[in-house]
Formats: C-alpha cells, sequence, structure tokens
C-alpha cells in the first residue's frame, strides 16, 4: 500500500512541472458551463422548467457534471498503455515491483488529489462569474452516497480505461474505437445535457449500465434530485466494477504473455 | 509554357497520387476519421433530439434548422478533412522538429504541399453523411428547396470552408514565433466545440463578439443555414465576407512572416 501511495504522490508532484497547463485546465473548465449558459439561458427565456430543471437548477447540474468530468482524467490511460505495447516501452511498467493496475490507480489517485483544489476554484469562479443561484443538496446521508459514488466511479473509470489499453495486446491498434469511445463516454455520463432529458425508455435501459453512475447520477445527487437512487445506484456501480474486475484479470492473465517487449 | 495554376495543379495532382500509395500501404485506419468524426455529429443530433423532445425552439429556430446546422458544420469538417486536415494538422510539429526545411527548398509554395499532401479519402463517407443530415434537415423545416436557396447555401458553405481552413491555418502559424501552439489548438478545440454544438443564433453580447469576430467559429455553420432558411440579410452577408476577407489576409501575413523568421531546427 505504502509504495502506491508514493506512486500517487509522485504524479501529485509532477503535476507541478506544468503549470501553465494546470491554469488551462482551470480555464478551459469554463466551455461547458458557457456552452450551458448559453443554450439554456435562450431555452428558459420561453419557459421557466425544462423536464424539472429549473435554468439555475440547470446550470448548477452542470457545474458539478463539468467539475467531475475535468476531475477523471484516466481517458489517458488507455491511451499510454496502448502506445507503449505498440513501441515497446511497457515492459517499463513490466519489470516494476508493482500491480500494474493498481499502478495507474495510485497514478490517477494522485491527479485528480492535485487537480481536485483548483478545479474546485475553478467551479466556484463560475458560479461567481455566471451569478447562478446554486443548488446544492441537503440531505448528509445522500451527499456522503454521492460522494462514494464519485469515487466508485473514478475505480471504475480507471479499470475500463486500463482494460481497454491492454486490449492492445491482442488487437494491436485501437486508437480509432479509443476515440470513439471518448465520444460515446461524454454522451452517457451526462456532460453534454443530463440524461433527463431522453426518453424514460433510454433512461431505464442507462441505469443498467456503470456510466449513468460515473457522473451523471452523482451531480444530480449533489444538486439536490434523484435521492431515492443514491443507495442502489452505490450497490449496481460496486457490482460493475467487480465484474470489470474480474474482467480486467481474466484478460491480462490470457493476453499478457503475447507481449514480446519488441513493439508492433 | 506552363503558367502558375497549370504547374500547381500539377502539383496537387501528384501529391494526391503519392497519397494515396501511402494510404494503401496502411490501410487499417483507412476509415478511422469516418468513424470517429461520424459518431460525434450522431451524438449531437441524439443530443438535440432529446432537447427538442422537452422545447419546440431555441430562438427562432425549430428541430429542422438545427439538424441543418449540425449537418452543416458536419460537412465543413468532412471536406477539410478530405482536402487539408491532416497536412496543416503538421504544420507546428514540422516548425518545431526543423522539418519544414524540406518544404521550404522544393519549388513549390510550401502552403500549397502542406495544404494537399495528406488529402483523406476517407473521410469521404463523412461528406455523404452530411449531406443526408443536411437533406434530413431541410425537409424537417420544411424548406422548400429553391436553385437560388440551394445556389445561395452553396455560396456561403464554400466562403465559410475557407475560413474554416485559413482559422487552422493561422492557429499553426503561431509555431513559427512560439515554443509550443498546444495552447492555441486547444483553444481552437474548445471553440468549435462550443460553436458546433451551439448554433450563432444562441450567442449574444460579448460571446457573440467573440465568437463571431476573434474567434469566428460561431458563424461558419450559421451563415450558410440563415441563407438557406431566409433569415440572411445583406448586412449579415457584409459582414460574413468582412470576416472572411480579414481572416484570410491575417493568415497570409502571420504565413509570410513566419516564413521569413523560421530559422530552422532551432525555431
Amino acid at each position: 500500500m505504502r509504495k502506491y501511495l508514493e506512486v500517487a504522490k509522485t504524479h501529485m508532484k509532477a503535476q507541478l512541472a506544468w503549470r501553465c497547463d494546470v491554469i488551462f485546465n482551470m480555464i478551459f473548465t469554463v466551455a461547458k458551463i458557457l456552452f450551458a449558459y448559453l443554450l439554456w439561458g435562450i431555452i428558459f427565456k420561453d419557459k421557466s422548467d425544462v423536464s424539472g430543471f429549473t435554468f439555475h437548477g440547470m446550470l448548477s447540474y452542470y457545474i458539478v457534471s463539468s467539475f467531475l468530468s475535468q476531475l477523471e482524467m484516466s481517458d489517458g490511460i488507455s491511451a499510454e498503455i496502448s502506445a507503449r505495447i505498440r513501441n515497446g516501452t511497457f515492459s517499463n511498467y513490466m519489470v516494476l515491483p508493482v500491480n500494474i493496475e493498481r499502478y495507474f490507480m495510485a497514478m490517477e489517485a494522485g491527479v485528480a488529489a492535485f487537480y481536485f483544489a483548483f478545479d474546485l476554484a475553478a467551479a466556484l469562479a463560475w458560479i461567481f462569474i455566471f451569478r447562478i443561484q446554486f443548488v446544492f443538496v441537503q440531505s448528509a446521508f445522500v451527499f456522503f452516497c454521492a460522494l462514494l459514488m464519485i469515487l466508485l466511479g473514478m475505480l471504475f473509470m480507471v479499470q475500463l480505461n486500463y482494460f481497454l489499453g491492454i486490449l492492445t495486446l491482442k488487437y494491436q491498434e485501437i486508437g480509432t474505437f479509443l476515440m470513439i469511445k471518448n465520444n460515446l463516454i461524454a454522451l452517457v455520463t451526462g456532460t453534454i445535457i443530463p440524461l433527463a432529458l431522453f426518453p424514460e425508455a433510454f433512461v431505464k435501459g442507462m441505469r443498467l449500465l456503470p456510466f449513468y453512475y460515473v457522473t451523471y447520477l452523482p451531480s444530480m445527487l449533489l444538486t439536490g434530485r434523484c435521492g431515492q437512487e443514491a443507495l442502489p445506484g452505490l450497490i449496481v456501480l460496486l457490482l460493475w466494477c467487480l465484474a470489470l474486475q474480474t474482467v480486467v484479470a481474466n484478460t491480462w492473465k490470457k493476453y499478457r504473455i503475447k507481449y514480446d517487449g519488441v513493439g508492433i | 509554357m506552363m503558367t502558375g495554376f497549370q504547374k500547381n495543379c500539377r502539383v496537387v495532382r501528384e501529391l494526391i497520387r503519392l497519397r494515396f500509395q501511402n494510404l494503401m500501404m496502411f490501410r487499417l485506419g483507412f476509415f478511422g476519421p469516418f468513424f470517429v468524426d461520424g459518431s460525434m455529429f450522431a451524438i449531437q443530433l441524439l443530443v438535440f433530439r432529446a432537447v427538442y423532445s422537452n422545447i419546440d425552439r431555441i430562438g427562432s429556430w425549430g428541430e429542422g434548422e438545427v439538424i441543418l446546422y449540425i449537418g452543416t458544420f458536419s460537412l465543413l469538417n468532412a471536406v477539410s478533412m478530405v482536402i487539408c486536415f491532416f497536412g496543416v494538422i503538421d504544420i507546428a510539429p514540422k516548425i518545431q522538429s526543423g522539418e519544414m526545411d524540406l518544404y521550404l527548398t522544393k519549388p513549390v509554395s510550401p502552403l500549397l504541399r502542406l495544404t494537399f499532401e495528406k488529402v483523406n479519402p476517407g473521410s469521404v463517407p463523412l461528406v455523404a453523411m452530411s449531406v443526408l443530415i443536411i437533406i434530413y434537415g431541410a425537409w424537417k423545416a420544411r424548406i422548400e428547396l429553391t436553385a437560388g436557396k440551394i445556389a445561395a447555401y452553396l455560396f456561403w458553405f464554400a466562403v465559410m470552408e475557407l475560413l474554416y481552413y485559413f482559422m487552422e491555418v493561422l492557429m499553426r502559424c503561431i509555431a513559427f514565433f512560439t515554443v509550443s501552439t498546444a495552447k492555441m489548438e486547444r483553444l481552437e478545440e474548445a471553440g468549435l466545440d462550443l460553436c458546433m454544438k451551439l448554433p450563432g443564433i444562441a450567442l449574444y453580447g460579448v460571446w457573440k463578439l467573440i465568437f463571431y469576430c476573434f474567434l469566428p467559429y460561431g458563424i461558419m455553420a450559421t451563415l450558410p443555414v440563415q441563407s438557406m432558411v431566409g433569415e440572411m440579410s445583406w448586412k449579415l452577408g457584409l459582414f460574413g465576407i468582412a470576416v472572411v476577407g480579414f481572416f484570410g489576409g491575417l493568415t497570409c501575413f502571420t504565413w509570410k512572416k513566419g516564413v521569413r523568421r523560421y530559422n530552422s531546427a532551432s525555431s
């Protein structure tokens, strides 16, 4: 456990090397808020309620979901693993006396911990600049469930991206698939628009999938909606994490012997 | 004797031929850009379908006009990908690595070569998909397609495609003057991403000023659609031409200044 803590700390410190990137990351969180502010601003001119959202409720949702999606940076893991397998430098990880998946989990935790304060500061700044009457959850239990769900969601995304990355051992070129995956993830995690705007049947189907619980449900919970889904959501997401862990372990066991360390 | 235009045409033809030979060697990712961008625009359509199932209009535009907008943006992007995108995105790395030397020392315009050396036929299906989206949008918006409207649309589309190209080159010419263009490219990405989802008619105040005048991604698909739905005024038309003229001039100026400033691998 201690060595993973060191990995997390090292990656946390490494972020300081790119201070300008940190500032730009903060600034660019505005893109999603601006999109929401302009689009929903013009829509709410004629209406006071859209699918149960008020204008400020909607913007509060975007503030939280933008903050969470900004914090979740695990998509780089699949790209990193894929590139390293293809050029033969994945050996750098294989020779380390660590579990590679846990190494990436610790890395993600370190990076997310570093960006947490900055992204939070950016979110608060946008609330102030766009004069949003921020809607926040009142129940401590729901708040606690939302926090747990965020952590589990991040864990799931690391597992997923690690799984996709190691698929390079078998399929060699997965770059195109990863880009399509990123487009789809943006839709199904509700970072483009809240999933509540989609037809009920679609939302019901999404509740069976883990992506519903990664950004969308925590954002809804933190803005005081869908409280009754908090506990079932945690259980569903936990089951998905366990299932995916089994798949990851089997895939790694099956395909790691295909790696020859000379690149593709 | 061959004129400059004829010579350039021959160069472009040869570049396309070489590119096809190269693509046949690496067939794996041939349709990759189509699937990536196709999925992106399909998601945009889904998003606006969901939005319009809860509301009737966004400003003066109904669902048909927005579909037309998404189709137009998709077409702008697709045409750019087919012709020049993959060549132009290499400008900054080539400047930084000093590889630009190989372009400047050839007896052909370096920008012409960079523009046409990586044509991407794999994106042609994206053009077809975009045209289908546009036709569906026009049908949904119940636009009576006359020859005049189609001609106006095509004119504005061609003008905006030029603007799209100017912006792509301009953002990468910055590499002549700076160590890294990563932030400019991120700014471009953020501007494009925002305006791809948000029609220009939804912009107002300072945001309209920014996305119509300084980062003119807001007018790129809006003006062709407005010309088709009959919302184009002569003032707006003149403004559109002026913006394209200004950014065309700025790109030309920046490129020329940049090439003069370029000092090979140490750039």
